[in-house]
């Protein structure tokens, strides 16, 4: 009963605060209700028995990524930047399609039902269990990340520097 | 214990509101905050079913996602800074180069 009440109302708070995203013109604020939003999502992982996971949520992305959002709005200093509005016939396909999926996916889901009794032993799934799965079973795709991370750094350095053109001419 | 099927509701809330944001944004920061909304939709379905599943397969699956949407993000913020640098926007609706 306890875990139901914490899960409806951290839920609430993810849902409103993502809505906040999509919603609010500033993307300073957008990108602050991301981080409570991922914040609250977190707690969710701590209910589905996976700690580390909630522990590596909020480092690394309410963390890092948020951070380096934030970075760069402040410094394209886009929180004085209105956006205009769109078109108002992308705005009603927008949202019109995105109610449609939405409750075709709750439909489905609820067409379910529930899928199966949980299983009565706890779930093991500390930082260790992880590990060993990480650098035994997917040894290979763990390498294979961290040379797509090496590739993002030298990406992003070589794109964000100046002196690259994005124009066709040559000038 | 609270079951499965509640987060794969609200996975599916949070998937939507993502699309939403992809889909009526101009801001092309906005529309990147909204993809990452998405994965964590995507990674909430993952640790659902790994525990439904008791398999540690869906925890390293979302290990593997965190650090590809790290990648993502660097890459794609730096694209923003060079759009920006030649644009003096990020509207996405003005980054037509590839437009024919």
């Amino acid at each position: 009963m306890f875990e139901l009440i914490i899960f409806f109302f951290f839920a609430v708070v993810t849902i409103v605060f993502a809505l906040m995203v999509i919603l609010h013109r500033n993307p300073v604020v957008g990108a602050l209700s991301l981080v409570a939003s991922f914040f609250a999502l977190a707690v969710m992982y701590i209910l589905l028995e996976a700690p580390f996971m909630a522990a590596l949520q909020v480092i690394v992305y309410a963390g890092a990524i948020m951070v380096l959002f934030l970075f760069v709005i402040m410094l394209l200093n886009l929180q004085h930047q209105a956006e205009p509005p769109t078109r108002p016939v992308q705005q009603f396909l927008g949202f019109f399609l995105s109610i449609a999926f939405c409750l075709t996916l709750l439909f489905y889901i609820v067409k379910a039902g529930t899928i199966a009794a949980l299983p009565s032993t706890p779930f093991v799934s500390d930082a260790r269990a992880i590990g060993y799965a990480l650098f035994e079973k997917y040894i290979f795709p763990f390498e294979m990340v961290s040379i797509l991370l090496l590739a993002a750094i030298v990406g992003a350095i070589v794109l964000s520097q100046r002196g690259v053109s994005l124009d066709r001419r040559p000038d | 214990m609270i079951p499965t099927h509640y987060f794969l509701i609200l996975s599916a809330i949070l998937f939507s509101i993502g699309v939403c944001g992809v889909l009526t944004r101009r801001n092309g920061i906005t529309i990147f905050m909204s993809i990452e909304l998405m994965v964590n939709a995507v990674n909430l379905t993952f640790l659902a079913y790994a525990r439904q599943n008791h398999s540690l397969h869906g925890l390293v699956f979302v290990f593997f996602i965190m650090a590809i949407a790290a990648a993502e993000a660097a890459v794609g913020l730096a694209i923003f800074i060079s759009l920006h640098r030649h644009r003096e926007t990020i509207d996405v609706d003005e980054a037509n180069l590839m437009h024919w």
